[in-house]
């Protein structure tokens, strides 16, 4: 995945979150994307989840640009998994439900949802607590079901954004290692914004943005740069 | 799961207001179902008295849509009767007079002997023996109305009858009608050598076509006449006429409040919703599942609605018919045609009231809504 320039103005202008970020992730990296609030974190990751439209430059999956691409829901359902930060489970839901809802934009029969969704609840440690609603689960369980649900289709890139700044340290250790663990497993791209150091320090690299840039790009297990 | 547990889940997010909601649409079913199956049930009334009584043409003014058109000359009978096909006429006369504490009862005089009395059964004591005789019958359902039984007197209008008989008919427009002798009421109401009806059999076997020159040659000879059907009559009722459009009118009064009350509450679960919209718009739904959703969700809601109003419905028709005021006068039809219609209606209000909080929640760009709090 690729950013090429990319810029991103609210209001008319008047409020620009990124002004011409640039860098590539490569395919199975685990970055961690961090800087202060307002430093376009979040808007970065949205742009590439297809979920916005950059003002400037743009977005590359596997050398094609998003602009072009014709069905960014399908994309978003088959490629992209997202983790957010206050998890977003359906309250109505139970637990293997909400892993379900992303498969409807899968041609797959309710039988094969539900079996799916209990392997991967299976998968992140919550085997126990199928048919649990979210408000019966703790903190960190319902980060595991959101984490499930982001696994629903099998996508290539996981996008999280805070993943564990709702939770106690504790808690955001355990889903840490789930993550990174579901990374070394399944050998997915995965893209962490995260204000957490602790997050930075499990990735392999870390893109650290300011007033709307990258302004560094290491490489935390070996200590040195890979660009700028 | 299936795609419709998250759209029943999401319902019962908040109970309260589906239910209230529920309830409105319930109502203006109900009242949907209640006036449409009076209107439906009044004509059907009609129509099966007409049937009953082996009526093929019915001769009335032209002008005269009401139940009770203005009495005409029975000199015209003769003439009928020389028509090709007519076989028998029989002159009817009839009026909504005030009976003891009765406000309105129907009162019908025939021709003895006729042939309209032919598919009565009587129930109790003896038909009128002849038209110099002041008896009345009385269908069952004015006996019981009316407190009467066989020996005791009705005064209609001046007159004082002795009930000689209770009868059964089909129709309900007759079961709650005092008859007489066609003389008898005649000369009670001043109209002598009056009739408002002629009842007309024809020769069997006469086909469709021969049966429109029949009325086409009525209408001809007699100026300001006109010959119906049994059911062009009922269909041509003014009283009929005002009970379905107001059945008419009140359904579409329901569907607009109805729906306005559903697009209420969908969009403010919309609104509520926003930053939900946005995260399943992030996890791959397509539009057009967020529009199927929010459709979904508020045709459930006005379908549960519609079942529930057309069950409040058939119980406000039974509970009307057995009302003191309207007993004998009126007998809703419940039939699954009728239904059909509450249910239809339930269903134009839930995609009525569906529509446009459906087209706002799918239009949310995802990136705006993730970030709406």
């Amino acid at each position: 995945m690729e950013a090429r320039g990319l810029e991103r103005r609210f209001d008319g202008g008047r409020v620009q979150a990124l002004r011409g970020a640039d860098f590539v992730v490569r395919e199975g990296e685990f970055v961690a994307v961090m800087g202060p609030s307002g430093s376009g974190k979040s808007t970065l990751l949205q742009l590439l989840g297809a979920l916005d439209r950059p003002s400037g430059g743009e977005v590359l999956f596997r050398g094609e640009p998003l602009g072009a691409v014709h069905d960014l829901a399908g994309f978003r359902a088959r490629t992209l998994g997202f983790i957010f930060q206050s998890f977003h489970l359906l309250p109505t839901l139970t637990a293997a439900e909400n892993v379900q809802v992303p498969m409807f934009e899968m041609p797959w029969p309710p039988r094969e949802r539900r079996a799916r969704a209990e392997a991967l609840l299976a998968a992140v440690g919550l085997g126990e607590r199928l048919d649990h609603r979210p408000a019966t689960l703790s903190g960190g369980e319902r980060q595991r079901v959101a984490i499930a649900r982001s696994l629903a289709n099998g996508p290539q890139l996981l996008l999280a954004d805070e993943p564990t700044g709702n939770l106690d340290s504790e808690s955001a250790g355990k889903i840490l290692d789930l993550l990174e663990r579901i990374h070394a497993e399944r050998g997915m791209t995965l893209v962490v914004v995260t204000h957490d150091p602790r997050v930075a320090g499990r990735a392999r690299r870390t893109l650290r943005m300011l007033d709307g840039r990258v302004v560094s790009d290491e490489d935390q297990r070996e200590g040195a740069p890979c660009s700028s | 799961m299936l795609f419709l547990t998250v759209v029943l889940k999401n319902l019962l997010r908040r109970p309260a207001r589906s239910l209230l909601t529920l309830a409105g649409i319930a109502i203006g079913v109900a009242a949907v179902v209640a006036l449409t199956s009076v209107a439906w049930g009044f004509e059907g009334s009609w129509e099966r008295a007409y049937a009953a009584r082996g009526t093929d043409l019915i001769v009335t003014k032209v002008t005269s849509q009401s139940p009770m058109p203005a009495p005409f000359s029975e000199s015209k009978r003769a003439e009928l009767l020389r028509m090709p096909h007519v076989r028998q006429v029989n002159g009817l006369l009839s009026d909504l007079v005030s009976i003891e504490e009765s406000p309105t009862v129907l009162v019908f005089g025939w021709e003895p002997g006729g042939f309209l009395w032919e598919h009565l059964h009587l129930v109790q004591g003896r038909w009128p023996a002849d038209e110099k005789e002041k008896t009345a019958v009385l269908g069952v359902v004015a006996a019981d109305i009316l407190k009467k039984g066989v020996g005791s007197t009705v005064v209609v209008e001046t007159g004082e009858y002795t009930v000689c008989g209770i009868f059964d008919s089909g129709a309900l427009v007759e079961n709650g009608a005092v008859i007489l002798t066609l003389p008898q009421l005649q000369q009670v109401t001043e109209n002598e050598g009056k009739v408002n009806f002629f009842n007309l059999r024809l020769d069997p076997g006469t086909t469709p076509a021969e049966l429109e020159d029949l009325r086409a040659a009525i209408r001809a000879r007699f100026p300001g006449f006109s010959a119906f059907t049994a059911g062009e009559v009922a269909q041509n009722n003014s009283a009929i006429r005002v009970a379905k459009a107001m059945s008419w009118a009140t359904s579409l009064l329901a569907l607009l409040v109805g729906a306005v009350g559903v697009m209420n509450t969908v969009l403010m679960s919309v609104f509520e919703r926003t930053h939900e919209i946005g995260v399943l718009l992030a996890i791959g739904w397509r539009r057009s599942r967020i529009v199927r959703l929010i459709l979904y969700e508020s045709m459930v809601l006005s379908l549960s609605g519609g079942i529930a109003g057309s069950a409040l419905g058939f119980a406000a028709v039974k509970l009307l018919q057995w009302s003191p005021i309207l007993r004998g006068k009126i007998e809703g039809e419940v039939s699954p045609g009728l239904f059909a219609v509450a249910l239809s209606v339930a269903l134009g209000l839930g995609m009525l009231g569906g529509l446009y909080p459906a087209y706002r929640g799918s239009r949310l760009p995802p990136g705006e809504a993730l970030r709406y709090e």
